[in-house]
């Protein structure tokens, strides 16, 4: 297991490479100059600029540059904000609980709703439930997320005001952060009605993330478990005398989870690039936003070091992925 | 009363307007202490039988019968829970493939365990020790640490006998083998045969033993049962089977085998397929593939009839020449095919 371990994080180390060029030579293909980003309307004199450009780096060759960023990486620092000037890695860790929370909370929804659907269509398949639940995923997959979101907004929280339309929590609330993610801290806090304030704030954006993810688990449940309920072990379990929910949430679901579980671990990579265009349109504080505000001002630090984190946590959650793939399948564990 | 006893059993697929028989109208008993052998070609709904005896057809299989009782109990009009109790525990069975009958993601010890814990109860280190006596029951070496291992760790044989430890652990009154060798070696087909049959008489079960090898129902089997094309062809005593078939079917399965074509350049096989779901002949099932059919073979299909006191599905059951009996003048008006 150990060993497993490392080689897999050894396979990290060139992804981890090849993200760093392609951030950093992508951005500057961007047909835009950070300096007179900065400088905004009114501009800088030549002599101003040139200064500027020495100071940020920028009049040396790019190669150097790349290379002057990759050592600060590899010392832990990913730069100054030209925006703020505070460090990027600080920024990101304030930012960051919120992105987790959203995305935690977008998963559980996927998986909760996903698996269950998933399996209802395969033990009904071909049956009106089946072609349910594969339409409604259908759409959920198709819809983009931009327009689900406002589709939601509309309806429950303009319509109907059941939920609030943007923001983690009510403005009438407010603690010092603890842990950074917004529903414990409003528990830790005390304040009356601080949870189900951050709560209702949570579930719009919940549901807009995690419907594309919810879909793909669902219609990946449903197709694997219709494969493994073909084989010959689940009639073998039948033949046990087995009731039908044994067979079923035993049997063959635990063979059917291998793959779903793959795609869950891909899911997590849509899922964080859904974060951005939702927490953009809910008014989210988190990493998603921070870098779509980033890229506006062409914040080369802060786009840069926020996609390598959130490559280095996709990565990351791969990883645990094909752990948690070894424990559920004996076969690969075994593998020398 | 026989133990397992099954009268006009049909089992069929697809629409109910035209409905594809799998089984057709099949009887058999068996008793506490017999092996009946059920041979016949793949396609000849050996299996599809087996399978509803056990109550595993699904939707949209339909299964019906004039009886279906298992000492005595109605299996058809039994509430499904309860002929649950029945299935894994008094009735069992063993399946082709052992290599894909075991699930992948569970060790041995915790599949033989879990048909103990639904029929027996029981706590889990009394259930474990009787997983180890069924290990040694099967003649798993060093079964100890076999108990922990997964089934892809295990051979073919091996996962047999873990298969056949599976289907005796709650000493079942019935045991349906569905051909339990065909998926391995010669050398271990002979070992798991003696070690189903031995089993079989230490404890006095019944057995149904399902399979195309005729040399292995011949010294295994009390009693014979032919099937084709989801009909019952022929049965009868094994002996008397083997003297003298009376349907030409099973004469030219028994010709076909190897130690009787003795004096002949090639083996003789029968031509032609079992006849599927859309090519069933609108006569007798055999008669493209008969040697002796004839005109009104070709028009209409044979009943079972008792001859010499053998079931046979033939209108012109073998004589102990192995000729065809009844051929009179007004019948052969045909040239045989």
């Amino acid at each position: 297991m150990l060993g497993f371990l490392f080689r897999r994080l050894g396979d990290i180390i060139p992804t981890f490479f090849g993200v760093t060029l392609l951030v950093f030579f992508l951005i500057r293909l961007i047909p835009s100059d950070p300096i007179l980003m900065m400088a905004g309307e009114r501009g800088v004199d030549a002599e101003r600029y040139a200064e500027l450009q020495a100071q940020y780096g920028f009049d040396q060759p790019l190669i150097v540059q790349y290379f002057d960023y990759l050592m600060g990486v590899f010392q832990g620092d990913l730069g100054k904000s030209f925006v703020t000037k505070k460090p990027v890695l600080d920024e990101f860790l304030t930012l960051f609980p919120a992105t987790v929370e959203l995305a935690v909370m977008g998963i559980l929804f996927a998986v909760i709703l996903g698996i269950p659907l998933g399996v209802l269509a395969a033990i009904n398949r071909g049956k009106w439930l089946d072609h349910l639940t594969m339409s409604v995923s259908l759409t959920g997959y198709s819809m983009p997320i931009f327009w689900w979101a406002l589709l939601l907004i509309m309806f429950f929280s303009t319509t109907l005001g059941w939920t609030p339309v943007s923001g983690r929590i009510s403005v009438m609330y407010f603690f010092e952060p603890v842990t950074g993610f917004m529903l414990i801290d409003s528990l830790l806090s005390g304040e009356k009605g601080a949870f189900t304030s951050a709560l209702s704030h949570m579930i719009l954006p919940t549901v807009a993330l995690g419907t594309i993810p919810m879909a793909v688990i669902a219609r990946m449940t449903r197709s694997s478990m219709l494969e493994v309920l073909g084989e010959e072990y689940i009639r073998v379990a039948r033949a046990k005398g087995l009731a039908p929910m044994r067979v079923i949430m035993v049997h063959a679901l635990r063979n059917a989870l291998i793959p779903v579980i793959t795609v869950i671990g891909l899911q997590v990579g849509v899922l964080l690039a859904g974060a951005i265009l939702t927490e953009t349109i809910f008014s989210w504080p988190g990493i998603g936003k921070w870098i779509i505000e980033a890229m506006n001002r062409r914040d080369y630090p802060t786009i840069q070091g926020g996609i390598l984190m959130i490559a280095f946590l996709v990565m990351a959650v791969n990883l645990i992925v094909d752990v948690l793939y070894g424990i559920i399948n004996p076969r690969i564990r075994y593998k020398r | 009363m026989a133990l397992l006893e099954v009268k006009n059993l049909t089992v069929e697929f697809g629409s109910e307007d035209k409905p594809f028989r799998a089984v057709d109208s099949v009887s058999y008993s068996v008793d506490r202490g017999e092996v009946l052998g059920i041979v016949g070609e793949s396609g000849s709904g050996k299996s599809v039988s087996s399978l509803a005896v056990m109550g595993l057809i699904d939707f949209p299989g339909r299964v019906s019968a004039d009886a279906l009782t298992f000492d005595g109990q109605d299996l058809i009009t039994m509430p499904a829970k309860r002929r649950r109790e029945i299935t894994g525990k008094d009735i069992a069975m063993i399946f082709q493939d052992p290599m894909s009958a075991l699930n992948p993601c569970f060790t041995v010890e915790a599949q033989i365990m879990e048909a103990l814990k639904v029929h027996e109860g029981g706590n889990k280190k009394q259930r474990r020790e009787r997983t180890l006596d069924l290990l040694n029951q099967v003649g798993i070496p060093d079964p100890k640490s076999r108990m922990t291992a997964y089934p892809h760790q295990l051979s073919g044989g091996m996962s047999q006998r873990i298969v056949i430890a599976m289907a005796i652990a709650c000493n079942p009154r019935l045991l349906i083998a569905d051909e339990p060798t065909t998926a391995l070696d010669v050398t271990i087909q002979a070992q798991i045969i003696d070690l189903l049959l031995k089993l079989q008489e230490d404890s006095d079960m019944g057995l149904i033993l399902i399979t195309h090898d005729l040399a292995l129902v011949s010294e295994a089997a009390n009693r014979i049962q032919v099937m084709y094309a989801g009909q019952l062809f022929e049965s009868g005593p094994a002996d008397s089977i083997f003297a003298a078939p009376r349907h030409p079917y099973t004469q030219a399965l028994l010709e076909a085998l190897p130690e009787r074509s003795e004096g002949h350049d090639r083996l003789r096989t029968i031509p032609g397929v079992v006849p599927g779901q859309y090519d069933r002949p609108q006569g007798c099932l055999l008669a493209p593939r008969c040697r002796y059919a004839n005109e009104h073979c070709v028009k209409s299909r044979p009943e079972v009839t008792d001859f010499n006191g053998r079931d046979v599905r033939c209108f012109y059951p073998l004589n102990d020449q192995g000729q065809p009996t009844g051929l009179t003048a007004d019948t052969t008006t045909g040239e045989t095919v």
